[in-house]
């Protein structure tokens, strides 16, 4: 079974030679090779996980033979490769789902560059889950970047290019901010494995030397990830870049790449800086305050959106709202849920997005409400899968979204200082959720007569068998939470 | 032979609603030879039941400690005598009346039903049960108010209903605590709630003994919850009207002196703030009742707003709580009930053969109808309270329990306040009698000639009028048995 | 008997339902008789086991230590479950005639049926979290309904129930996790889960808590302020609003209060507190406020609506006097007003059905013309208004009764509002009832030639109804007897 332990590796290796490989081939062999790769990433992940979890340790693998503190290592117990194949899963549905829009949005000289895109970003995505260097991470993290960038120019019209711009400019800030706190890190610890660098970090908090320096360190890092994830009020970005891409790409940036980077914050904070640390630092409240307000704002601006692929993005930055309040709480329970929101609000947001674009597609291209009327009897699967969807946002039992809402209030309960805040916050962007989600789904469903031509499942099957896998995907997270909190609790066990 | 006290109550109810639901009869005869025997026989029933019968009777439970229970006492008894007789009466009167009515099937439905609803009443033998048909007895006394069908009488039915549901349900609020707190709910001499309870609870238990008070007061037409009585009275066919004025308000005296003497106890009550401003109360009703029936241009509604005044001469007589008080005002119910029907009875005949409801047109009226006027006059001497009718004896009994009675003021205020409405009373009855004897020079007679109505309507109109005559001279029959009861709750 | 049966109830109707859109009937009448004969089996199961009650639970799923989907059948699920299959076979005969003059009864029939089972998901809950599960699902059941007629009104009203009953669910899940974490048991227990020792955050924040509970179930019961929906609903075709909007959704919002109040918190917990005294003057407002409201509405149903506004505070009224004898008022109000509410809607409903009219002053001269319908409305306005002899006066007696008792002066008050809002009851409902019996005395019959009776479907259920009413109102004891061992957790 040893062999396993190479898998983490050559995942990431596999995906970057295939994005090499692409650039050589013609749109559909990229298509092709890049879907099967992505097939055979998620393949190694889950014997990876599987191993790992029988085996309940976690392992490092030394890159190049140079051990530490000078080589570069991959550390990876079962929660990182459950979150590399939970990556991959929904990465080869969210390409499924948009396949036929990016064929069609996607000069078909290009299309090909498009999945080098992918394969970088899958590649990006890997190495940040796995790596045990922090400047690794870095790297990887402007790779992602750049993969994001084209993932949302690729369909070359003005909104996309002026889109890009802003994500770009906006993901520069963050990674210098969090460059600049990799630096200082450096500098106080003259390492750059984690491991090595949480050991000096505890010694240093001990001694009481350069307790401003590190919390500076501290804020810089989650400062930095905080704008590359989109918290409120680092979102401006997000709504021109998700909703204006093809759909592919907003589903995996929202789903995948702000995920990763929030995937990344958790390992700094427990392998790097030390979850002691974090929570004697201060940067714990402000991270809870973001949030609770995200959750608010940013259901507030979906409200108001009248664009359907906007409203989406926008209920992304209430539920990386969520995510960060989850941080706020301070406990590992906090955490736990978020974890699980990772999982869960991937899943169903690229769920919705995928779905929403079935919508606009028989309302003649229109997002706008107004001409979304009735579509969910002209795409059944797609308006059925966006009720799911919805139904996932809004908390409703059955449905994933219910259970991360769950876990949110238990962790909330074992603080007594951030008790109500959490609980109120919770109920009202409930209702916030509510209001815009059921609100689509009521006007999808009310009957109109339409100009607009319908679709039937059997015209594109491949779009409606990747919807039921999404509602499948969905209703697992949200029956069978059990055994998924319980990976998450022993992987960040593992962690520590 | 106890279930025979049930029957008066329940043969005319289940007689009406076989009329209510039966097809129109082809002939009017018929209708009315059926509605004649039902109340005679109820009649005979009611007044077999109400000497015979001496024990209680309980006819189910409402919940388990709720029973639905009759028991005829003297009160009771009494009251159920003065119901027969009138609505016997009047019933007959209405054979003629109703001629010119539309809907006759139907009122002489409601018009059984009710009667056997009163006899409930009057049969009661505990608070609920007299709850129960103190409901009952608004809700289907409304039709007969509203019969017209004018968008005027449909208005003055709503006004009445809701007023008394007001009044019911502010009684019901106390009814809860008398529950609660009481022994029984049975009418027992001297109430029913231990006395340590009472001082225990004593402002709570005033509180609501007032609410039960103005409650019922409302069918009495009491101030200030008795703006619906000019209104309904008058709107409604001469018989009902007469039946509504001189009967059903008697429903909420009856309800009164049940709740006061029998379940709460004068004892309690006997010089707290609820007896002042009961008395208060009652004052001002029988003041202001006198006092607009004197402004009243319409007929009808002056004999309305007389009703109003005059009700309130029986709560004072009981709100003074002394047993000659209580005397007086027990006679004066069953003076008051038989020469209000009688006076709306002679209102109902000069409208059913001349259509005059006001009362300047009356003038001359004795030369075409001189039997119905003086049978008018009479009565009204009665009500004015000239010796030797009834009037007179109630109101001197009233005014010496007052002045027994020895509460400050009131004592004297009081017959004060009633020898004035005794005037004003005289004031807006007997002109109509002046002036349709003696209409003046000049008028033209001619257009009452020959308007004296037949036997159904003079019939009973002569009976009422020898009633107020017979009991002013021989008042000795009711108020010594009126005096064993008042003593006998006090 | 079985306790997997427990499940098996709420089961039936859900798949049964699910499939009738599916199913290609060749003849309505096929439809109607596989859904009647559904819906009669499946409440027969119910009594059979109401009679026979399982002692165990049955446990769906389990999630972590506590958390699971339980089903288990106690005294006040009891209660519930069995009003519930009492009255749906009627509903659906009823709305079998009805739904003639609506379109797509197919998709309609599912849901109608679907909430039958989720509605008794609730009852039969274990605990806490599969009540909440089936609360939400019962939202969701039940929105279709109201959007049924997909005109522009019943879409504006569904999104303002969605929004509402949504948001209430949300207040009511922090009351939820509250219990999970601080209870020492998770299945539900009358006089209360809470674990003492456990409350490290002080009292305030759990009466907090569940006054936010309070509210947020409160919401499906239609409490001031958040009743709004429940006029607007009215939309739907009248089995619903007679059913749903007066029986199955918005009782499972005071069903779920009294789990909350008397299995969860604890009536003595809450007694005596600030809690109790807000609730009970929200309470009393929304008792007043429904009525007043109900005299202003000209349309039938929504009249009706306010009406159940009130009543149903009428209800929550008894649930937080916060003694055993207030839970029996609650009950007991429960129970009666189901059939006197669904006995008025589904009158309204016969009207609107037979003759397209829908206001109260297009009402004068019924009487005559639909005399079986009038008769029954009449008997369910006395029967509203409390008047002795049919049931509602026993629910109101009960209240009263558990007022005094409690020595809450505020419930004194509480009193006076029952008596207040009966007064109006007796306003909005006999104005309707007169101009039926007694127009104008000019008004020509001709111009409602019309207007008839309906046929034995919808006069059944009516009928029963009725006799309902009289038969409860004449002869309380055992049921009262009933509720006071559920009360008493004797039962």
């Amino acid at each position: 079974m040893d062999i396993i332990r190479n898998f983490p590796c050559l995942s990431i290796l596999l995906s970057m030679f295939t994005a090499i490989i692409c650039s050589a081939l013609k749109g559909k062999g990229a298509r092709r090779l890049s879907t099967l790769v992505v097939g055979i990433v998620g393949i190694l992940s889950a014997a990876t996980l599987f191993f790992t979890m029988t085996t309940g340790e976690h392992y490092v693998y030394v890159m190049g033979h140079f051990p530490a503190p000078f080589g570069n290592e991959i550390r990876f117990g079962c929660l990182e490769a459950g979150m590399a194949l939970f990556f991959c899963v929904i990465m080869l549905l969210s390409l499924f789902g948009g396949r036929h829009k990016i064929q069609m949005e996607i000069d078909l000289h290009k299309e090909n560059l498009y999945y080098i895109m992918v394969d970088l970003l899958l590649s990006s995505l890997l190495a940040l889950v796995y790596t045990n260097d922090i400047f690794t991470a870095y790297v990887f993290v402007e790779i992602n970047t750049i993969a994001a960038c084209g993932l949302i120019m690729i369909t070359e019209h003005g909104r996309t290019i002026e889109a890009a711009t802003r994500y770009m400019i906006m993901s520069l800030l963050g990674s210098g901010l969090f460059l600049i706190g990799i630096c200082l890190l450096y500098d106080m610890t003259g390492h750059l494995l984690m491991s090595n660098i949480h050991e000096s970090i505890q010694a240093i908090v001990a001694d009481g030397t350069y307790t401003i320096p590190v919390l500076v360190t501290i804020a810089l890092i989650v400062v930095g990830i905080a704008i590359k994830s989109a918290l409120f009020p680092f979102h401006a970005w997000l709504p021109d870049a998700y909703g204006y891409s093809t759909v592919s790409s907003a589903a995996m940036l929202s789903s995948l790449v702000s995920k990763g980077y929030i995937f990344l914050l958790i390992k700094l904070i427990y392998r790097v800086i030390g979850f002691d640390i974090f929570l004697e630092s201060k940067i714990i409240n402000v991270l809870f305050v973001f949030g609770l307000a995200g959750m608010i704002m940013g259901s507030v601006n979906a409200i108001k959106e009248n664009d359907i692929r906007r409203m989406i993005s926008y209920s992304s930055v209430a539920q990386i709202g969520y995510i960060y309040m989850g941080f706020g709480l301070g406990t590992s329970a906090g955490v736990v849920a978020s974890v699980f929101h990772i999982l869960s609000h991937a899943a169903t947001k690229s769920l919705l997005f995928v779905a929403g674009v079935g919508l606009t597609d028989v309302s003649g291209g229109h997002k706008n409400f107004e001409k979304l009327t009735g579509a969910a009897y002209r795409n059944k699967m797609a308006g059925v899968a966006f009720t799911v969807g919805s139904l996932s946002m809004v908390g409703i039992p059955v449905f994933a979204g219910f259970v991360s809402k769950l876990l949110f209030a238990q962790a909330a309960v074992q603080n007594h200082s951030k008790l109500l805040p959490t609980l109120i916050v919770l109920a009202i962007s409930t209702v916030l959720n509510a209001i815009y989600f059921m609100k689509t789904v009521i006007r999808i469903y009310t009957p109109v007569h339409s100009k607009y031509a319908s679709v039937s499942v059997k015209e594109n099957p491949v779009y409606a068998v990747t919807l039921i896998c999404f509602i499948v995907l969905n209703i697992v997270l949200g029956m069978c939470s059990e055994p998924i909190t319980d990976w998450i609790i022993k992987g960040l066990s593992l962690f520590a | 032979m106890d279930y025979m006290l049930l029957l008066p109550v329940f043969l005319p109810i289940l007689a009406g609603i076989v009329l209510l639901l039966k097809k129109e009869y082809q002939e009017r005869k018929s209708l009315l030879s059926y509605v004649g025997i039902v109340l005679v026989v109820t009649g005979i029933l009611a007044v077999y039941a109400m000497f015979s019968v001496t024990e209680g009777v309980t006819l189910f439970y409402l919940t388990k400690t709720l029973p639905v229970y009759f028991k005829a006492d003297m009160l009771g008894r009494f009251f159920a005598l003065v119901v027969t007789i009138v609505w016997i009466l009047a019933g007959f009167f209405s054979f003629e009346y109703m001629k010119h009515e539309k809907n006759e099937k139907r009122y002489f439905g409601f018009y059984l039903i009710t009667y056997g609803v009163l006899l409930g009443l009057d049969f009661a033998g505990n608070l609920v049960t007299l709850y129960l048909f103190y409901e009952m007895m608004t809700l289907l006394s409304m039709p007969l108010v509203l019969h017209t069908q004018t968008r005027e009488s449909v208005m003055a039915g709503l006004k009445y209903l809701f007023y008394s549901f007001a009044g019911a349900y502010m009684a019901l609020f106390g009814i809860y605590f008398v529950y609660k707190h009481g022994t029984t709910l049975e009418f027992t001499a001297g109430g029913v709630i231990d006395a340590a309870v009472l001082q225990e609870n004593g402002v709570l238990f005033l509180v609501v003994t007032m609410l039960m008070l103005i409650g019922f007061g409302v069918k009495a037409g009491m101030f200030p919850m008795h703006a619906w009585l000019p209104t309904a009275h008058p709107v409604a066919p001469g018989p009902a009207s007469a039946v509504l004025s001189g009967i059903i308000v008697k429903g909420g005296v009856l309800a009164i002196i049940r709740v006061v003497y029998q379940i709460i106890g004068v004892d309690f009550l006997r010089g707290t703030w609820v007896q002042a401003a009961w008395m208060v109360l009652t004052l001002i009703t029988v003041f202001m009742g006198s006092l607009l029936a004197f402004g009243e241009p319409v007929l009808k509604k002056r004999l309305a707003y007389s009703t109003v005044s005059q009700l309130s001469y029986i709560l004072f007589g009981l709100s003074v709580m002394e047993p000659q008080a209580m005397t007086g005002s027990l006679l004066h119910v069953a003076a008051h009930a038989f020469i209000k029907v009688a006076l709306f009875l002679c209102a109902g005949a000069i409208i059913y053969r001349t259509g005059c409801t006001r009362v300047e047109e009356l003038k001359g009226i004795g030369k075409g109808m001189p039997i119905t006027l003086w049978c008018y006059t009479i009565v009204s001497l009665g009500l004015i309270g000239i010796p030797p009718t009834s009037g007179f004896v109630s109101k001197w009994h009233l005014a010496m329990g007052a002045l027994s009675a020895e509460i400050p003021v009131f004592s004297w205020l009081g017959p004060v306040i009633l020898l004035v409405s005794a005037l004003l009373t005289a004031g807006y009855l007997l002109p109509i009698t002046m002036q349709g004897f003696f209409p003046g020079e000049g008028f033209d007679a001619s257009k009452f000639e020959k308007k004296e109505p037949n036997g159904y309507m003079l019939v009973p109109l002569v009976i009422f009028a020898a009633l107020t005559i017979v009991i002013g001279v021989m008042p000795n029959v009711l108020t010594d048995v009126f005096m064993i009861f008042a003593n006998g709750v006090m | 008997m079985n306790a997997f049966l427990l499940f098996l109830v709420v089961l039936i109707p859900c798949i049964g339902g699910a499939l009738t859109p599916v199913i290609p009937w060749k003849k309505r009448t096929h439809m109607m008789i596989y859904l009647e004969g559904l819906v009669i089996v499946n409440s027969i199961l119910v009594w059979m086991l109401l009679f026979n009650r399982p002692e165990d639970i049955f446990t769906l799923v389990n999630f972590t230590g506590d958390l699971k989907i339980a089903f288990q059948l106690d005294g006040l699920g009891s209660v519930f479950a069995g009003l519930v299959s009492f009255l749906w076979p009627f509903a659906t005969l009823y709305s079998f005639e009805y739904m003639t003059k609506e379109h797509h009864e197919k998709v309609f029939f599912m849901f109608y049926t679907m909430t039958y089972g989720v509605t008794l998901g609730i009852s039969l809950s274990d605990n806490m979290l599969t009540m909440y599960c089936f609360y939400e699902l019962l939202t969701l059941v039940t929105l279709p309904l109201v959007m049924h007629t997909l005109t522009r009104e019943a879409i504006l009203a569904s999104r303002k129930y969605l929004y509402y009953s949504i948001g209430g669910a949300a207040f009511a899940f922090i009351g939820m996790i509250f219990i999970i974490i601080y209870g020492e048991n998770a299945d539900f227990v009358l006089g209360g889960i809470l674990n003492g020792a456990a409350m490290g955050a002080g009292k305030d924040i759990f009466l907090l808590v569940y006054v936010f509970a309070f509210f947020g179930f409160g919401v499906k019961a239609a409490l001031c302020p958040f009743h709004s929906w429940l006029p607007q609903a009215g939309v739907a075709p009248t089995p619903v609003t007679a059913l749903l909007h007066a029986v199955a959704v918005v009782k499972s919002g005071a069903f779920a209060i009294m789990r909350l109040t008397y299995y969860c918190f604890g009536a003595d917990f809450v007694r005596g507190t600030w809690a109790q005294y807000l609730l009970m003057a929200v309470i009393l407002f929304t008792i007043v406020y429904g009525c007043s409201m109900a005299v202003k509405e000209t349309h039938i149903k929504r009249r009706l609506a306010y009406s159940t506004v009130s009543n149903l505070s009428y209800i929550l009224f008894g649930v937080v006097i916060m003694t055993p004898a207030g839970l029996v008022g609650a009950l007991s109000h429960m129970v009666f007003h189901a059939f006197m509410k669904i006995c008025s809607f589904f009158c309204a409903g016969a009207i609107m059905h037979q003759t397209e009219r829908h206001y109260v002053h297009q009402l004068d001269g019924f009487g005559r013309k639909m005399p079986k319908v009038f008769a029954i409305f009449t008997v369910s306005a006395l029967a509203l208004m409390g008047v002795p002899g049919l049931c509602g006066f026993i629910s109101k007696w009960n209240l009263a009764e558990a007022a005094i008792e409690s020595g809450n002066v505020l419930a004194y008050f509480g009193i006076g509002a029952l008596l207040v809002s009966a007064l109006l009851t007796a306003i909005y409902m006999l104005t309707m009832v007169i101009r039926a019996y007694f127009p104008r005395a000019d008004f020509d019959y001709e111009t409602i030639s019309d207007v008839r009776d309906p046929n034995w479907m919808m006069l059944l259920p009516l009928a029963v109804f009725v006799v309902g009413m009289v038969v409860f109102g004449l002869y309380s004891a055992p049921i009262t007897d009933l509720f006071t061992a559920v009360a008493q957790g004797s039962f």
